[in-house]
């Protein structure tokens, strides 16, 4: 009974959101739609730290889903939708590729090596003169869909969707349980027969692959990029905050977060405009230390009590 | 024995690379050794973080960003010198470092260690953004007779004014060496750094010794503020290529190993600088010390799953 109700809601928001377009002008449709970035960013980060890996390098796979597309499109003369699939196929790729060293560390280790995988990404796209454009960038000749702001916003809704989509599934399925259980405690994990690794692997390169993904749609609605906007460090700062804002852990927290920032830094941003990033570090500041599980802890503590807390035990035991 | 043999050929490989390129560019060994002077002088003071309160300091740089502006301030309404302004200046950094560790870090010492790094990244993001706040992005620079001075020796002309830092790195060093080995204060913070519950039994307040080690740390770091500001103009970003640039010579030399920090430094230096004297390399110097970083963790957790 509870869960009709809750995909009736679902799809009713699902809905309202689709129809955005029909009553909002251009310009909420743009803050919209870099809000949705960066709310996937935000849930893809946090799918990785579910398993208790902190990631500090979002922008790298973001910027290098953003060159694929492009380079792809301009380069290789690819259609720029098929770029999108193709950039995220790309960004899994590397990520599989590079999981077997990085994945194998733990802790400040694997954030600082995500870091520097994400700046070597940057100093790579900005020296590669004749392929990347070097500092000045990439313009593609057209914006994909002519520019129609409706059809952007579809475009980055729809990776929004599957994002969403995908953290369901991992929160759903048994990838929840063998990702808390690795983040919980990883020898016991390992000797209840969880293939941790593997576990790593896969959310790792899935998580890129919507990174990589939500990086192609940007630039394909942009039509141009430079690596210090394709790496900028705000795509792994404003999802991080986002996330520990919301709640980490959980699909809910970094959606409600990314609302939240998202539309008071679009305030900010016109009063203050230089430096209103403050806000994001005195935010992730005062997650941390005062309330760790983020706004949506702090309303299920509100709203249910002890509860959740007995059925939570008691879901994982199963 | 196997170690042994292998360190000797480390350290032929070494001496050999080194005067090849002393034969080959001096410069390249001069420039480099100035570089890495700066480098370890930044990176000591968070060795001594991580090696005592074991806390990964995202907001190092920071610090050293709002010493410098500190020292701006001082500098310019006083109208005295960067080196004479450095003692009031690392004194309140020495107090704002405290205050910070008081307020946050001491909260989320027992948290894990993702909540600490988060923490600090955070509080780098912040003293970033107010930096930006009160002086806007807009470069700021003192500048001085005594920093352009040069040395010829014979075809060769550099400048020296750079080798201060190579001073002030060996200084800190030496001088935190015996602070730890020779008073009573630098003895308990060097048992606390070994074992925090063992130093509490024995009734050292470890509370205490990691804010007063932190402290220490942040005066230091004023200290560099100061002295780098007679070196490069600042804005609010200045500090923040540092942090990952000292935690990856501490990661380096080891946590704890502070003198192994100069030398990780030297490496760092010579081998950026060593690509900068190739012109069509020279954009590519930035990416050695990343590719030196990721080489340099992937190095050490092969070796420990072997040990």
């Amino acid at each position: 009974m509870k869960f009709k109700s809750s995909y009736l809601a679902v799809a009713i928001l699902a809905a309202i959101v689709i129809a955005f377009p029909a009553f909002l002008g251009a310009y909420p449709l743009n803050v919209a739609r870099s809000i949705m970035t960066y709310m996937a960013l935000a849930i893809s980060w946090d799918m990785l730290l579910r398993s208790g890996q902190i990631s500090f390098g979002i922008a790298g796979l973001f910027g290098l889903g953003s060159y694929a597309s492009a380079l792809a499109v301009l380069r290789g003369g690819m259609d720029p939708f098929v770029s999108i699939i193709f950039a995220a196929l790309l960004a899994g790729l590397v990520a599989f590729a590079l999981g077997f060293a990085i994945l194998r560390l733990r802790g400040m280790y694997f954030s600082i090596t995500t870091l520097a995988l994400m700046e070597i990404f940057r100093i790579i796209m900005q020296n590669l003169h004749d392929f990347s454009g070097g500092p000045e960038g990439v313009v593609i000749p057209a914006v994909i869909f002519n520019g129609s702001s409706t059809a952007l916003y579809w475009l980055c809704l729809a990776g929004l969707f599957i994002t969403i989509g995908v953290s369901w599934y991992f929160e759903k399925s048994k990838m929840h349980l063998a990702l808390t259980a690795i983040r919980n405690d990883e020898t016991s994990a390992r000797s209840s027969g969880v293939d941790i690794f593997r576990y790593l692997l896969f959310a790792f390169v899935i998580t890129s692959m919507l990174q990589g993904m939500m990086g192609a749609i940007q630039i394909q609605s942009y039509g141009f990029t430079t690596p210090d906007t394709a790496f900028d460090a705000n795509f792994t700062l404003l999802p991080l905050a986002m996330a520990l804002l919301g709640g980490i852990h959980s699909t809910m927290g970094p959606m409600a977060g990314a609302v939240l920032l998202g539309i008071a830094s679009e305030w900010l941003k016109l009063k203050i405009p230089y430096g209103h990033l403050v806000v994001y570090g005195i935010i992730i500041i005062i997650v941390i230390l005062f309330m760790p599980q983020g706004l949506v802890g702090l309303a299920r503590k509100l709203m249910r009590g002890s509860d959740t807390k007995g059925r939570k035990a008691g879901a994982t035991h199963e | 024995m196997a170690n042994k043999r292998n360190a000797t050929i480390v350290v032929a490989l070494i001496t050999a690379a080194v005067v090849a390129i002393m034969v080959w560019r001096p410069t390249v060994l001069i420039y480099g050794v100035q570089a890495a002077g700066l480098y370890a002088s930044i990176a000591i003071p968070m060795g001594l973080i991580l090696g005592i309160v074991h806390i990964v300091n995202l907001a190092h740089g920071e610090f050293m960003m709002v010493a410098a502006y500190a020292t701006y301030m001082v500098c310019t309404t006083f109208g005295i010198d960067p080196f004479v302004a450095m003692i009031p200046v690392a004194a309140v950094t020495a107090a704002f470092g405290f205050v910070i560790y008081k307020l946050t870090i001491r909260q989320a010492l027992k948290a894990p260690e993702l909540n600490q790094l988060i923490l600090t990244f955070g509080l780098g993001i912040s003293l970033t953004q107010i930096a930006n706040l009160v002086f806007t992005s807009q470069t700021r620079k003192i500048s001085f007779d005594y920093v352009s001075a040069s040395v010829d020796v014979g075809e060769l002309s550099f400048g020296v004014y750079n080798f201060v830092f190579v001073l002030i790195a060996i200084l800190m060093v030496v001088g935190l060496r015996l602070f730890l080995t020779k008073t009573t204060t630098g003895k308990a913070a060097l048992a606390v750094g070994q074992n925090p519950k063992g130093a509490a039994i024995v009734g050292i307040d470890v509370d205490r010794t990691y804010g007063l080690v932190f402290a220490l740390a942040t005066a230091m770091i004023g200290m560099m503020g100061a002295v780098f500001i007679t070196r490069s103009s600042i804005f609010p970003a200045v500090g923040s290529p540092f942090t990952m640039k000292s935690f990856c010579l501490v990661a380096m030399a080891g946590i704890g190993n502070i003198p192994g920090i100069l030398g990780a430094s030297l490496l760092l230096g010579i081998s950026e600088n060593f690509l900068k004297a190739f012109r069509e390399l020279r954009g590519w110097s930035d990416i050695v010390f990343f590719v030196l970083i990721i080489t340099v963790i992937l190095g050490r957790s092969i070796k420990g799953k072997k040990a």
